[in-house]
């Protein structure tokens, strides 16, 4: 059988280790590479997505020994949960790579650390093995600090290093815990599936790892109280690199929480399930409000993010807590679902607001107005990315959200007051459009020029698919549920 | 059954074909619409036969998406198609010369199918979708002049109201969905007891906000703002009916107590808003409390345990409501696009077709004989008095009727009195086409009410003489008063307070918007310090860091200085080794060489010397001798 995991995996590195030999190359050349390295990764997937998956533990296997005597080997494959999201990172990756194709300044760095990026975050999704897991994890840091620092705004090199020393050190509790399940495991090994199928831990080990898991997680998510490097790295992060980090990048977090912390210790996480969920529900909600008290776009944007994925949270504690597989299969569907339209949605969102700052050189949207006559394609793309962010239903947010706010009141009815941050999400986006894009357009702006070739060719997929997972989500929700329907005994 | 589903892909077709081709929008969007009324009759008369349609589409896992078409759905659907279809077809002839076409057509053509998939819908998802879809329409289309000042904030308030009301839908489907596991409507209605009173609180709330129940009415009056074919189509008959539509349906689920809320919810409406239309300086304005007011009654007769009382008066409301909004838009364009009654003074003299049609509409409104609002109040008011609440809800519905006959009266006084002076109307024709059928529909939809019931095999109140004799006495009082007297008089103290709504503690604005956005920026702030807080957390690794590297680099100096002492240890032993020892060695040489020189010295060779030391060796040994035996 063709390695064809391992190929979708290494092919945005060897990308990068071609563009590393390329000395002098020009910045078309560059991007041209990296279009294409990210292009044959979607191909790639595509084609894992038709191989699909079956519903009995994970698909696609592919395994090479390393080190045996420690039980360590290089171990890839997919289920329905990382699948989607496999697909979701090539496809975002791809897009930025079109978009990013106006930078001229050091072209061949910034393509080759965004191809280094997408193997990075792809490889979490396809690990199967502990230690490559937390090898891709932080290797994606490294990436990310790179392209923030190098191609960031005003603020670049302090939030890059807050970015990377704060997250980097969230991530350091995850290595005890897989320590920890590595020396639990009967035989030592750091081989996940196992881990999966036979947790190694119980009793206070597990409570102690589980929260060690939770920590990493929480940051990597975000999840307040430790969510703030967020908005700070989004805001001065350069289009593109906002877009992986929302889109992919949280994703790592929710990912974790679900294959470590839902699926490694069950019974840890069904007894801190009432404070997780407590958690989820303060973060969607504090996020919300917090989102509707800004005015620089970027950072409105951001926060919108801490409150999809608190949603995320919400439903992997519902699935944690109850014991009728519907009800689980139901939440964890509707969490999987969300991290799917949340890269696409807020993906969108970021190119679009990025965009503008590039016309305007500024992100605070009490300097813009009336813009929808001026740049209606930008304004409308916006106005459809905003009501898919809000829970529109027919567009991404509404069949996923539905499912998580359904769960939730099976197992608890007083955590659906969360509903109440579509409200405040209502409010929000359309108080930006009111203020950005509606009424007169202001003297200064009228020369504004609308969205390129370059710049439609990026957007016009994410929108594309927003709409589809709005109305036909059972394209995805079947290649999820195929794995939920049976995930934990 | 591929008829009945032209009903809603007929518009939808239309909506994406304008999009597309972005030509021919008004043609499309006619095509479109009648497409679905034609279907929409079809399939009412096979329904009427006692066919029954119904389809499954793919949802979300164990929750799909169904449409049925039963009699109660093939009503609605039949309601929305017939005024949908003639308010486009007014739509064109009001809209000739305005730019953005494309957006409008094609937001209308949306609009009548999203409406139709929420009546036809047979789950709950699909219907809370539909419910949701209406409202971006309504967005869209409110907001079409969106450049125009005062616009944007009306479409975006409008949205707001609706959507957190619709937060009740959520919660509703919610409590259905877990009670009975399934998402079909028809099965979650058999849900009882605190599950019921639950869902059916929830879908109030959500009732009150599509349908401007008080104290949700302020957006309709806002909404306003947008073209009047969409106050026409939205806002008088399809949207905010969706409201009592959605109680209609749910009937069967809701408890007693449930009823009584209602009734209280469509009561009080009625007289606010009631009240509030008799103070409105705008006709639109008067018109949009006017539908509050008119969907107070249906609750009322929801409340009252006859919703098909609601139905009918649904029905010719539709038909009475839609007309005097196209009436008002021909007036608007002859008066050079205002609706302010002080611009319209007189108009219905200076156009009297126009003025008749209004005037038909409005006396049926106000429940004049034989038009269909007196058949259809009178269904409502005799459904109140026979009540179990008769008490409470009889006195609320008979002063709705009053005051619907006060503000219908007073609109027909001010377009009467003065000299009007009409500026020439482009789409004459087409405008005059749409008003015209829906005028006649508003006068003769009585005749379609026996057999309505029979379809639904309802059966209505008791007819009682008297209750017929006592509505239709408040409303000729009513039109009366509204014709002779002046507002101020008719309201007295309350003039200003309905002036503005009854808006309390600064509306929705001041009680809710900027509350909520004050404590955004509180919690921004916070989330800040929090941030602040991390990065002092940062400063203080830096500071402990700065702390290290001194103790360092101390220890370093101590490290050094035990260094420099070893260094001066061995300079000490160098030098004690140099001249210490090196020196004291060389002094014994030197003493030894001198030693040895002076005993050189005493081996001369001299005899008489050596004589000498002879003797004295001789004289000391025999002085040891004599000293050792002398000791002994």
């Amino acid at each position: 059988m063709f390695p064809l995991v391992s190929a979708t995996l290494f092919l945005p590195l060897v990308g990068a280790m071609l563009l590393v030999f390329m000395r002098g190359s020009s910045p078309r050349l560059a991007h041209a590479v990296g279009i294409a390295a990210s292009g044959l990764t979607l191909l790639g997937s595509i084609l894992m997505w038709a191989r699909g998956v079956t519903g009995e533990g994970f698909s696609q296997v592919e395994e090479v020994a390393w080190i045996p005597s420690l039980g360590a080997a290089y171990r890839v494959g997919v289920d329905g949960i990382s699948l989607p999201l496999v697909l979701m990172t090539a496809i975002l990756f791809f897009v930025s790579l079109v978009f990013s194709a106006h930078i001229s300044e050091r072209a061949r760095s910034y393509v080759a650390l965004f191809l280094l990026l997408e193997t990075a975050c792809l490889g979490v999704f396809v690990a199967l093995d502990a230690v490559l897991f937390y090898v891709f994890f932080e290797v994606s840091l490294v990436g990310m600090y790179f392209i923030i620092a190098g191609w960031g705004y005003e603020g670049r090199q302090r939030a890059a290093l807050t970015f990377f020393i704060y997250t980097l050190l969230g991530s350091l509790p995850l290595l005890l815990a897989i320590l920890a399940l590595y020396l639990g495991s009967e035989p030592n090994t750091f081989d996940m599936r196992s881990y999966i199928d036979s947790p190694p831990l119980s009793g206070l080990a597990a409570t102690l790892a589980l929260i060690a898991m939770l920590v990493t997680f929480f940051v990597k998510t975000p999840v307040f109280p430790v969510h703030t490097w967020l908005p700070l790295a989004h805001t001065e992060a350069p289009t593109a690199g906002s877009v992986i980090l929302a889109g992919v990048m949280l994703k790592l977090g929710t990912y974790g929480l679900v294959r470590f912390a839902l699926q490694m210790t069950p019974d840890a996480l069904k007894q801190l399930a009432p404070l997780v969920v407590a958690l989820g529900v303060f973060s969607a909600l504090y996020g919300a409000f917090v989102a509707l008290g800004q005015t620089d776009l970027k950072r409105l944007v951001a926060y919108t993010s801490v409150n999809h994925m608190g949603y995320v949270v919400v439903g992997v504690g519902v699935a944690a807590a109850t014991t009728d597989a519907e009800v689980r299969s139901l939440a964890l569907d509707g969490a999987t679902l969300q991290m799917v339209s949340h890269g696409v949605v807020t993906g969108a969102l970021f190119l679009l607001v990025g965009m503008l700052q590039d016309r305007a050189h500024t992100r605070d949207m009490g300097a813009f107005g009336g813009l929808l006559q001026v740049v209606p394609v930008l304004g409308w793309a916006f106005v459809l990315a905003a009501f898919a962010s809000l829970g529109l239903p027919g567009l991404a947010h509404f069949p996923a959200e539905l499912q998580v706010f359904l769960g939730t009141f099976y197992v608890y009815p007083v955590a659906a007051i969360v509903v109440l941050g579509l409200a405040v999400t209502a409010g929000l986006y359309l108080r930006a459009i009111q203020v950005a894009f509606l009424g007169e357009p202001l003297g200064k702006w009228t020369g504004m020029k609308d969205l390129g070739a370059r710049e439609v060719l990026a957007v016009a997929p994410l929108l594309l698919l927003t709409v589809l997972l709005g109305v036909a989500p059972f394209l995805v929700l079947e290649v999820i549920h195929a794995t939920t329907a049976g995930l934990l005994p | 059954m591929i008829v009945a589903a032209l009903i809603i892909l007929g518009p939808l077709a239309a909506a994406v074909l304008i999009l597309a081709l972005r030509r021919l929008a008004p043609a499309l969007a006619l095509l479109g619409a009648g497409v679905s009324l034609i279907a929409a009759l079809f399939t009412l008369s096979r329904v009427a036969n006692g066919a029954a349609y119904s389809a499954t589409l793919p949802g979300l896992p164990g929750l799909p998406l169904r449409l049925v078409a039963e009699p109660l759905t093939a009503v609605f659907a039949a309601l929305v198609a017939v005024v949908g279809f003639f308010v486009m077809v007014y739509a064109v002839g009001y809209m000739r010369g305005e730019g953005g076409l494309v957006r409008f057509f094609a937001g209308m053509s949306f609009f009548v199918a999203a409406m139709q998939a929420l009546v036809l819908a047979g789950d709950w998802v699909l219907l809370l979708a539909a419910w949701e879809l209406i409202g971006f329409s309504s967005y869209l289309l409110i907001g079409f002049w969106f450049e125009r000042p005062g616009i944007a904030p009306a479409a975006s308030r409008a949205f707001l109201y609706t959507r957190s009301a619709d937060l009740g839908l959520y919660a509703a489907i919610f409590v259905l969905i877990s009670q009975t596991g399934t998402s079909e409507i028809s099965r979650t209605l058999q849900a009882g007891g605190a599950a019921a009173v639950a869902a059916g609180l929830f879908l109030l709330l959500a009732a009150m906000g599509k349908s401007a129940q008080t104290p949700l009415h302020g957006w309709l009056l806002d909404a306003m703002a947008g073209p009047t074919p969409v106050s026409a189509l939205l806002h008088s008959a399809t949207l905010v009916a969706a409201g009592a539509i959605l109680l209609i349906r749910a009937f069967p689920l809701l408890p007693p107590a449930v009823l009584v809320v209602v009734g209280v919810v469509g009561g009080l409406t009625t007289l606010v808003t009631g009240l509030t239309a008799l103070a409105q300086r705008d006709l639109k304005r008067l018109l949009a409390a006017s539908t509050a007011s008119q969907y107070g009654l249906m609750l009322l007769a929801i409340g009252a345990g006859v919703p098909v009382a609601a139905l009918f008066h649904l029905l010719a409301h539709a038909a009475m409501k839609s007309s005097l909004f196209l009436g008002a838009g021909v007036f608007q364009h002859a008066s050079g696009d205002s609706t302010e009654l002080a611009d319209l003074e007189g108009m219905g003299r200076a156009r009297r077709l126009t003025f008749l049609g209004f005037v038909i509409a409005g006396l049926a409104l106000a429940g004049v004989p034989p038009l269909s609002g007196f058949w259809s109040k009178d269904a409502v008011l005799a459904a109140t008095f026979v009540s179990p609440n008769a008490w409470l809800l009889a006195p609320l519905a008979l002063a709705g009727t009053l005051l619907t006959g006060l503000y219908v009266g007073r609109a027909l006084r001010l377009l009467w009195r003065g000299e009007g002076e009409s500026e020439p109307v482009a789409g004459e024709r087409w405008m005059g086409a749409g008003l015209a059928v829906l005028v006649v529909l508003a006068a003769t939809l009585g005749l379609a009410m026996p057999p309505v019931a029979g379809l639904l095999g309802a059966e209505l109140s008791e007819e009682t003489l008297l209750v017929a004799a006592v509505g239709l006495v408040a409303a000729l009082i009513g039109l009366a008063l509204g014709w002779a007297l002046p507002t101020g008089r008719l309201l007295g103290p309350v003039y200003g307070l309905a002036g503005r709504g009854f808006r309390v503690g600064g509306g929705f604005d001041g009680l809710v918007a900027r509350p909520a956005l004050g404590f955004a920026r509180a919690l921004d702030v916070f989330d800040r310090g929090i941030h602040a807080g991390v990065l002092a957390v940062g400063g203080f690794g830096l500071a402990l860091a700065r702390v290290a590297d001194t103790m360092s680099d101390g220890i370093h100096a101590g490290v050094l200085a035990v260094g420099s002492a070893s260094l001066a240890v061995a300079r000490a032993s160098r030098v004690i080794d140099d001249r210490g020892i090196d020196g004291l060695i060389d002094a014994l040489v030197r003493g030894t060489r001198d030693l040895g020189a002076r005993a050189r010295e005493l081996q001369s060779g001299l005899v008489h010397r050596e004589l000498l030391l002879a003797a004295a060796g001789v004289a000391l040994v025999f002085a040891l001798l004599i000293a050792g035996s002398v000791g002994s």
